[in-house]
Order: C-alpha cells, then structure tokens, then sequence
C-alpha cells in the first residue's frame, strides 16, 4: 500500500510555473504607473481593472506579491464610496473574484489598509456575485 | 400529490445517502450509522419496513440495482455487501465483499448492466467488483494511479465501460473500468480508442481549486460535469473538448445530476436545487427549482408549537426557518423518473432527514 503523504506541495499545481520578483517586478512598476495615471485623471474604473491584471499569485514570489497588493490597494482606495458600487458593475466575474481575494488580503493588515473602504468593497462584490466569490476565495490556492 | 413531495423519513437525524428500487416503491437509506433502513410506500407516506444491519460504522453509500434487485452498501469499516432478497422469507441476505482497502469506502455505484459495480475508498483507490460464478463471490480489481487522494464519488459512463470519479486531490478523471471476460472490446469516440482496464481518459482540475464532490456524466456519455469545493461546476466535451465552467452564486454544491444532454441539476450546503443549462455558447444557472416556502404556512402558530420551539430553543417566536423545502444541507441528488433521454422528477436527501422528490 502506497505510503500517505498529505503534503501541500502534492496538490500545488506545479503546471503553472513559480514566477520570481525578479521576473515580476518590471511588470508591477509598470502597472503601477499606469494605475496612478489613471486615478490621478479620476479614471478609477480603468485604474481598478488595471491594477487586477495578472496578478503575482500562488507559488510566485512573496516580494512581488506584496508589491502588488501596494498597487491594488492604491486603486481600492481612490474611488469615492459612491462610486464603488458603479465600478464593481463594470467588472467581469473573474476579474471580482481577484478583487475579492485581494479585498481580503488587505483586510489582514488593518494598520496600513483602511479596512472601512475594503469592507465597502466586501459588501458590493458580494451584492453582485452572491457568496459564491467569498467561497471561491477560501478554497483557491492561488492566493495572492 | 403536489410536488414536490416532502417526507421527513427521520427526525433529527441526517439522510447519509439514498438509492430507491426500480418501481420507486422501496427506498434504502443510511441513517447515518452503520444501518441501511428500508422504507416501503404506504399511500403517500413511507414506513420503514427493514433494518439490514451487517456494517459495523457509518454506511457512506447505498445503490439499488433496478433489473437485478440488488442492494449494494458500503461503509466506514472497508467493507461493502451485495443483498439479495430471499423470496421465501423476504429477508435481505448479505455478501460480503473483499475491498482489499484499509481505509473507508465512501460510495458505491452499479454499471449499467448491473454486471459490475465501482467502489471509491479512502485508500486512494476504486475497485471495481464484478462477480465470479465459479468461486460465488465478488472479486475486485484495483485502479490507483494517478489518484493521490480518497475518492469521493464515482458515476458509470452508459456503456458499462468507463467511470468517471472525483476526487479530494481536487481532480475529476474519466477511467477504463473494462473487464475482461464481462466486457466486449469497447471503444469510446469521446473518451478514447483502445480502453483497457485502469485508462486514463481524462483529467480535470476544478477552476478555482477545492477537492472534487460530485461527478456526472450526460445521458449520452459525452458530457462529464463536475462540482468542486469552490462552488463551481465544470463541464468537459471530452479529453480534447472544449471545458465550461459556471460559477455559482453560493455556498458549495455537492451533488449533481444531469437531467438532459443539456441540463444539470445540483444541491448542496445552499439547501436548494439549482438548475444549469446550456444556453447558447454558455453553461449556467437558470434557475433555483426551490422557490420557496410561502411564509404563510409558518405563520400558523399552534400552541403545540410554541411550546416545542421553547423547549428547543427557548424561545417563542424566532424565525430560524430557511426559506426552502430542505433545511440543511443536501447530500444527494438522483434521477428519479426518467422519460426518453430527460430527467423529468429527481429525489434530494439531506442532513434535514428530509427526502424530497422534485417534478422538472
């Protein structure tokens, strides 16, 4: 009988290759720019689906990741409350599943995200896509 | 009747799994424990009429066969038993099957002919029975690889060859069950060419990650769906296929069933049926077949009721009903009248002891 080895790594998908910071940073400091072009034009929209774009996740580097969510944050953060719900409509179903781990993500540093705007993102994602993104959020392990 | 018909069989008590009998007259049920309990049609109730007590811990799955009239259970202790009703004395005899596992077997299906069924164990991997006239028993041929974790679940492709089974290492695959000896030589368009015993038709991951609960292939043969912890459900066209995917709106599904070469009904920890279909270019939710209770029918506050509700929750008036016919998850979702290649009435049973059978 075949020895029982629970191993995470068993059931990684190793198909998709681990990215390094290295690898992943010209990408996010691209994005990055572009992001804060479009706030600062108050294109909050575009700045959102920007900054959701091939995100750093599962086996990729823990620097760029952290990165990112910098980027990502950044965009959460510039809309007014009023907007929030505006912007959410425009966004396809995969793309609020990445916002939606991110809005979690953030939600785990309290002192450097405001978490009151990432909880008005909880509530108008969840509004649009049921439980079914929170859900998909606990489960994937492409986390970011 | 009205549909969908409601029968609370327990009380209390989760319905592990159910499997009716060709006529729908009879149903096997596991309450949760290491007993099958059949229920026998009484006008529009149902009475328990046997208890077939063999397995020592809880019975994970029950299937009935409908030509053969056999029961097959298979539980906890890494066993599983064919009954066979003794015409004489009307009693269930039991088999007893060499699994060859040592860990739990967690669901059981016949093939279509009846000529074989399929195991899923703990052990990482299926066994597929068949019976041995010369010996007078069952033996078990193992498939193992590439399963990395317990299989939770296993559905029979219509031509007795292949199974498709799901798994907690978050794969749903199509096997070769083919036997020899029992099988002709066999040949799948879909799933491949040359199918010997063990083939690998195809492996699927579920979109989002999460472990694989239920597998169904559509009436032809040429569709497999699969619900995973994630919430989702995947449909593939064959190994090359193309692969759908509709997201849920939900808490996880965990059974599913097709009801057409189009259409997909599946439950879960939502305590509702969902129906999915093929519109257009697209697989998707059209419809949750529960609609809900009117809340009128709660409202008749008898003082019999008052007083059970405080002497379970002491409370008079809180409303901790859900809106839907199930109150707590559904574990299992099976075809229960089929018209041509439709599904047109489906039976669910849940952790509620409900068994509700439902009309398209």
């Amino acid at each position: 009988m075949a020895d029982f080895d629970d191993d995470y790594e068993d059931f990684v998908d190793t198909s998709i290759p681990a990215r390094s910071e290295y690898e992943l940073n010209a990408g996010i400091q691209d994005r990055s720019n572009q992001v804060r072009g479009f706030v600062s034009s108050g294109r909050f929209a575009e700045a959102v689906a920007k900054a959701l774009e091939d995100p750093p996740a599962g086996r990729d580097a823990q620097g760029a990741k952290d990165k990112n969510l910098q980027v990502v944050m950044e965009a959460l953060a510039a809309p007014r409350g009023t907007d929030i719900p505006v912007i959410v409509k425009q966004l396809a179903p995969y793309q609020l599943d990445t916002l939606m781990k991110f809005v979690y993500r953030g939600m785990a540093y309290p002192e450097a995200f405001n978490p009151s705007v990432l909880l008005t993102w909880h509530e108008k994602v969840t509004e649009v896509t049921g439980l079914g993104s929170i859900v998909r959020v606990l489960t994937d392990r492409q986390t970011v | 009747m009205s549909f969908p018909e409601v029968h609370q069989l327990l009380h209390g008590i989760p319905i592990t799994c159910h499997a009716f009998n060709k006529d729908r007259t009879q149903v096997a049920v596991s309450p949760n424990n290491h007993e099958v309990h059949i229920y026998r049609k009484a006008g529009t109730s149902w009475t328990l009429s046997q208890i077939l007590e063999e397995h020592d811990k809880l019975v994970t799955s029950i299937d009935w066969a409908p030509e053969t009239n056999k029961i097959v259970s298979c539980a906890q202790d890494r066993n599983a038993y064919v009954w066979t009703l003794d015409a004489a004395s009307g009693q269930w005899k039991p088999q007893l099957v060499l699994l060859r596992i040592n860990r739990a077997a967690t669901f059981v299906r016949w093939s279509p002919r009846e000529d074989k069924f399929a195991v899923a164990t703990g052990s990482r991997l299926i066994a597929i029975a068949h019976f041995d006239v010369d010996n007078d028993w069952y033996i078990t041929k193992h498939i193992r690889k590439p399963i990395r974790s317990t299989v939770l679940s296993i559905e029979w492709h219509p031509e007795n060859i292949l199974i498709a089974a799901g798994c907690a290492d978050m794969k749903a695959r199509v096997f070769s069950a083919y036997v020899k000896g029992i099988d002709a030589k066999a040949a799948n368009p879909v799933w491949g060419e040359k199918l010997p015993f063990g083939t690998v038709c195809g492996e699927f991951g579920t979109t989002n990650g999460g472990w694989v609960h239920d597998v169904a292939f559509s009436p032809s043969g040429n569709v497999l769906a699969w619900v995973g912890h994630d919430g989702n459900v995947s449909f593939s066209y064959g190994p090359q296929g193309p692969v759908f995917t509709a997201l849920s709106t939900g808490l996880p599904l965990v059974s599913l069933s097709f009801v057409a070469e189009d259409a997909v009904v599946a439950a879960g920890h939502d305590c509702i049926p969902f129906l999915f279909k093929m519109t257009g270019q697209q697989w998707e939710i059209v419809d949750r077949i529960d609609k809900g209770n009117a809340k009128s029918a709660s409202t008749e506050n008898s003082a019999m009721d008052m007083f059970k509700k405080m002497a379970s929750r002491a409370q008079t008036t809180a409303d901790v009903e859900l809106n839907s016919r199930h109150q707590n998850t559904i574990t299992s979702v099976r075809p229960y009248l089929t018209q041509g290649d439709r599904v047109t009435m489906f039976s669910t049973s849940g952790v509620d002891g409900k068994l509700i059978i439902w009309r398209l």
